[in-house]
């Protein structure tokens, strides 16, 4: 199927807005579940964006900015796959493998930004000494600006100025290929969960691992809300024993010292 | 230096909904510097309404490095804040401002990044796959919730002041403890529900009936085994390993469109 210049001019518009919000990390409208299904309605084809987004959101679910990393971008990742399914026809898990590359392209563009936009401070340093508002305003709009526009600018140019190469690209290529891409798009939500596992996982929390994906393995559910209230009920079990010991804890203490005059300082 | 309340009810507000603009201009020298001094300017201005000298004091100040949470960055806004407003001593701002803002961060990495989304992702996600258009909803409904709560911790850590120092020292292990158990029990169920990797061989055996090993024997005896030991392969890799995360993506394709070539997958 093809974009039509007023469709891209759209995803472009969509694109600037949704940029912003990633580079704020505000309404987190950035996200592929989101970014898909916008760009499936502005393509006319919400099914499509509700397949491709769910696949890519869950692909992603562990490459977060957590600790000032900068992960693939998740924008053009929500932006291309549901894109290149609809202009190339194929799977949303196909898609899924065909939009990685956009979006290691952006990921590499704001961290151009990043160290670029250092430079910035030492204007802002000037503004600050001398009490100037009205340019601190400025920097951060200027940064703002180049980010949003830079955003409209790729996002038009990777989905209605390369649509056709880029559907060519993907009917010449042999069908194992294709069905390696999709296999792949399969396997790729293990890589996130991977990353979230690798933060997250101590040894003490393996049960609560184990319930949850037997829980979910095992018992038919269309959904993952009774998983999440398990863990809720985990959590908080949880949650009153450790206040609990914290309390006697505390008491022990305050009988042992008699008269207490130290801070009560308690650590991890 | 008067203590007298120069801030209304509504500068709060208005200064937690300008903490959405902490990361406007995000850089690896002083990264969330700009846009945190930028959200506090209106209030700064006021507080030093005819103290050219302590504004630019205060502006240089903020204008050092902070790197937070974007979601709970309010609450410190609006603690720091109220110390300005008392007047008091710019080294106690400073020092509470550079102690506060990483436990800051590890609170809202565990609970937003790495409880909140994979949680919401998981249900809205399960809704989109089905065609639901509620998937997304949810999904954007969520987060304006937790986008308006930034005016909630906002006044919070205004009201609480100094107190609420005391308060997220003593707390946020058992805090941070417990989301964390509420996450990992969510993220096994999202690999038994997300990660799929299916055998496609099959074995001939007598009188040339075929039985698929993925049927007949793992869907059998443990479903879901293969996207669970990729899975811990790849957390083993990650973690004790150190590859990074771009060099399994790329190494999974690879393999999957091997696998695809010689018809294992």
């Amino acid at each position: 199927m093809q974009i039509t210049l007023m469709q891209g001019l759209m995803l472009a518009i969509a694109a600037i807005i949704i940029g912003v919000d990633y580079w704020l990390e505000a309404l987190f409208i950035f996200r592929p579940l989101v970014v898909s299904t916008v760009t499936g309605i502005i393509l006319g084809n919400v099914q499509l964006g509700l397949a491709t987004g769910a696949l890519t959101e869950l692909a992603f679910a562990g490459l977060t900015p957590a600790g000032g990393t900068q992960p693939p971008n998740p924008v053009l990742a929500g932006f291309m796959s549901t894109t290149i399914a609809y202009t190339a026809g194929v799977s949303a898990e196909t898609a899924l493998g065909l939009c990685l590359p956009f979006s290691f392209l952006m990921q590499y563009v704001i961290l151009f930004f990043y160290s670029s936009f250092s430079f910035f401070m030492a204007g802002a340093d000037k503004a600050a000494e001398e009490g100037n508002v009205a340019k601190i305003r400025r920097i951060n709009i200027t940064t703002t600006l180049i980010v949003a526009l830079s955003y409209g600018v790729i996002v038009f140019a990777c989905t209605y100025l390369a649509q056709e190469p880029m559907a060519n690209f993907v009917t010449s290529m042999p069908a194992w290929l294709i069905h390696g891409l999709e296999v792949a798009g399969g396997i790729l939500p293990a890589i996130g969960f991977g990353m979230l596992l690798r933060v997250m996982m101590k040894a003490k929390y393996i049960p609560f691992f184990i319930a949850g994906f037997l829980m979910m393995n095992f018992i038919p559910m269309n959904n993952l809300l009774p998983v999440a209230m398990l863990g809720t009920a985990f959590a908080l079990f949880d949650f009153f024993n450790a206040k609990a010991r914290r309390t006697a804890i505390e008491e022990a203490i305050a009988n042992n010292s008699g008269s207490t005059g130290g801070n009560k300082n308690v650590g991890i | 230096m008067s203590a007298s309340k120069k801030l209304t009810k509504k500068d709060i507000t208005m200064l937690g909904l300008r903490s959405s603009f902490l990361q406007a201009s995000f850089n690896y020298e002083r990264m969330q510097a700009g846009g945190w001094l930028l959200a506090q300017l209106p209030a700064l201005e006021k507080i030093y309404a005819d103290d050219k000298e302590g504004l630019s004091l205060a502006m240089t100040d903020n204008l050092e490095f902070i790197n937070t949470h974007p979601n709970l960055v309010g609450f410190l806004m609006g603690l720091l804040i109220s110390l300005e407003e008392n007047g008091e001593d710019r080294s106690l701002i400073k020092g509470l401002k550079l102690a506060l803002f990483g436990p800051i961060a590890g609170i809202g990495d565990a609970i937003f990044w790495f409880t909140f989304l994979p949680i919401i992702a998981g249900i809205s996600c399960s809704f989109a796959s089905q065609g639901l258009i509620i998937g997304p909803i949810i999904f954007v409904g969520a987060y304006l919730t937790i986008w308006v709560l930034r005016i909630v911790w906002t006044h919070m850590g205004y009201r609480l002041g100094t107190k609420s120092f005391e308060m997220l020292q003593e707390n946020s292990d058992i805090i941070a403890n417990s989301a964390t158990i509420l996450g990992i029990t969510v993220i096994g169920a999202l690999i038994a529900s997300y990660v799929n990797i299916n055998l496609l061989p099959v074995i001939s055996v007598a009188g040339g009936i075929e039985v698929s090993i993925q049927e007949a024997f793992l869907d059998t005896i443990f479903p879901k085994l293969l996207p669970l030991g990729y899975t811990l392969l790849m957390f083993y890799l990650l973690k004790k390993k150190q590859v990074s995360p771009v060099i399994l993506i790329i190494g999974t394709i690879v393999l999957a469109i091997v696998c695809s070539f010689i018809g294992l997958l």
